[in-house]
């Protein structure tokens, strides 16, 4: 294996390993676990909608806002530990990149991440699966056919939520890299997330004719800035099929996502690089 | 054979405030430690020790100068393979074991897999470490935490060791043994960089020292040299009686020499404190 992959990893590993033994983790999967577990008892607020479509907006919300949260908070955290703490000064004083440093910081925030979905998506597929069967006994009853869920739609949802935590925890760690103290990083980095969901309303503007060039301006760098993080929600399409999604949006919307990912990155690391530890 | 550190003409500022207050840390400094040596940096708190030594392992920037580590170009993963760091008062992730953390630095470092267990155990060994090794790092004692600290620095087998204050908050026992460790490495050919404020240990390792204050370099050379008062000699005489100071008092008169002063030779309370508590240790 190549010498920098390697140290990379031996980073993102410790990096994990202090971030699962972090009580804020532990705190937010609890909460999210217990939000997927309450939206069966809450079912009976479902608005008219369906009780699988009440549960997994439910449950799915949870997974987003909690997983948003720790993403910006824990990233920043993790960041910010290494270097108040100076055991940066230690790890840099080694040879390893500055590069380095911060993608072995990036795959370890990504990697707790991805054990948050896995454990929350897999709990509230139990959660459909359980509910789904009842269903369908009430419907052999009844005659009428329920709405189902999908497995793999749910693995393509656990898959795109996590590259848009991905997104998130690049921006914030180059927003770290930037800032001078933790605070600011989450403040900025929480401010960039909610830009991220509202993105869409700067495309649409962008697309309606304007006189001011200013203003045309401003939208074109806004939504090329800013990636529009609203786009991975696919939830209802993807686990209840409410909507038919084809594999190329997908695609797109994968790469759109990696494209940001490795820009924000890049950014960190030449913003990192010029950082006096 | 280049020198182990040359530094020539290194300036370092800081801007403070929004205003961009220039705060020059570092003035005009140049130094050649050589190599093979335990080189003494001294000097009060503020008067850029710190920056140096930061700054020679690329951790800062400098605003100008010239810097080479080894015959190699400053801040390069070349020069930090063959280069050992220990900050001032280190903090290490604290649920990671001694043993744990000092791997974690050998394979940052590029130890090779097949030599890694034994470097871990080397370097381990050489700090005393190996039976506090399976612990982890948060129940450590600050004099064990220094001495993982010179362990991880050390794994590599590096040609440089820079410490920043090593003895920092550690008691006298546990400074006599970071002493030893010292002294093993200069055994072994190797440049030890030593920060520190505990002079009399200074006076004691250091084969050269240099005195820096407010930013710039005061003073450099040999300790032997600097110490030295070559105006001056010291006799120590057993069983003197007063007519045995009174004859030697006039026969360095009439020699046109003066006797300034008579005191009893003292020991220095460090070495009385090790005396008294020798054997233990702190765990």
């Amino acid at each position: 294996m190549n010498a920098s992959l390697r140290r990379t990893l031996w980073i993102s590993r410790v990096t994990f390993l202090e971030a699962v033994r972090q009580r804020f983790f532990a705190f937010l999967l609890v909460l999210g676990a217990a939000m997927v577990l309450s939206s069966v008892s809450l079912r009976v607020f479902d608005f008219g909608h369906g009780e699988l479509k009440f549960i997994a907006d439910f449950g799915f919300g949870g997974m987003f806002f909690f997983g948003s949260v720790l993403a910006v908070v824990m990233t920043a955290q993790l960041f910010f530990s290494e270097i108040d703490n100076k055991t940066a000064l230690t790890l840099l004083a080694k040879p390893l990149s500055r590069a380095e440093f911060l993608l072995g910081k990036f795959f370890g925030a990504w990697a707790v991440l991805g054990v948050f979905l896995v454990v929350l998506a897999g709990l509230q597929g139990l959660v459909l699966w359980a509910r789904e069967q009842e269903l369908i006994a009430m419907a052999e009853q009844s005659g009428k056919i329920p709405a189902t869920f999908s497995v793999l739609g749910l693995g393509q949802l656990v898959l795109m939520q996590w590259l848009r935590l991905g997104v998130v925890i690049a921006i914030v760690l180059a927003i770290s890299a930037l800032a001078r103290t933790f605070l600011f990083a989450v403040v900025v980095g929480s401010l960039a997330v909610v830009a991220g969901q509202l993105q869409w309303i700067a495309q649409d503007a962008f697309l309606r004719p304007t006189d001011s060039q200013a203003y045309a301006a401003f939208l074109w760098v806004s939504t090329r800035l800013i990636p529009n993080l609203q786009q991975f929600n696919l939830a209802d399409a993807l686990v209840l099929g409410s909507a038919a999604v084809e594999e190329g949006a997908l695609i797109a919307v994968g790469f759109s996502g990696l494209a940001y990912l490795v820009a924000y990155l890049t950014l960190g690391a030449l913003i990192f690089r010029r950082r006096e530890i | 054979m280049s020198a182990a550190i040359s530094v020539r003409h290194l300036t370092k500022d800081f801007r403070i405030g929004l205003r961009g207050l220039k705060l020059r840390a570092v003035d005009d400094l140049s130094l050649e430690i050589p190599r093979g040596q335990v080189f003494g940096l001294l000097g009060p708190n503020g008067c850029g020790k710190s920056t140096t030594l930061k700054i020679v392992l690329g951790l800062v920037s400098a605003t100008a100068g010239e810097i080479s580590i080894l015959g190699e170009s400053y801040a390069t993963s070349a020069a930090r393979r063959r280069t050992g760091f220990l900050p001032e008062a280190p903090y290490f992730h604290k649920f990671l074991t001694g043993r744990e953390l000092v791997r974690y630095c050998a394979q940052l470092s590029g130890v090779a897999a097949g030599d890694l267990d034994a470097a871990v155990e080397d370097a381990l060994g050489l700090a005393a470490m190996s039976e506090a090794a399976a612990r982890p790092i948060g129940t450590y004692s600050k004099g064990m935490l220094q001495r993982i600290g010179f362990a991880q620095a050390v794994v590599h087998d590096p040609e440089l060791v820079i410490l920043d204050e090593p003895t920092a908050g550690v008691d006298p026992v546990g400074s006599a043994a970071i002493g030893r460790m010292i002294d093993a490495m200069r055994t072994k050919g190797k440049t030890v960089v030593l920060c520190s404020h505990l002079l009399g240990q200074v006076e004691q390792i250091c084969d050269r020292v240099a005195i820096m204050d407010r930013g710039k370099l005061v003073l450099e050379g040999a300790v032997e040299d600097v110490l030295a008062r070559r105006d001056r000699h010291v006799l120590t005489v057993e069983a003197m009686t007063p007519a045995a100071r009174a004859a030697a008092e006039a026969a360095l008169e009439a020699h046109g020499a003066k006797l300034t002063s008579v005191t009893h030779p003292r020991r220095s309370l460090e070495d009385l404190f090790r005396e008294l508590v020798t054997g233990s240790r702190d765990a």
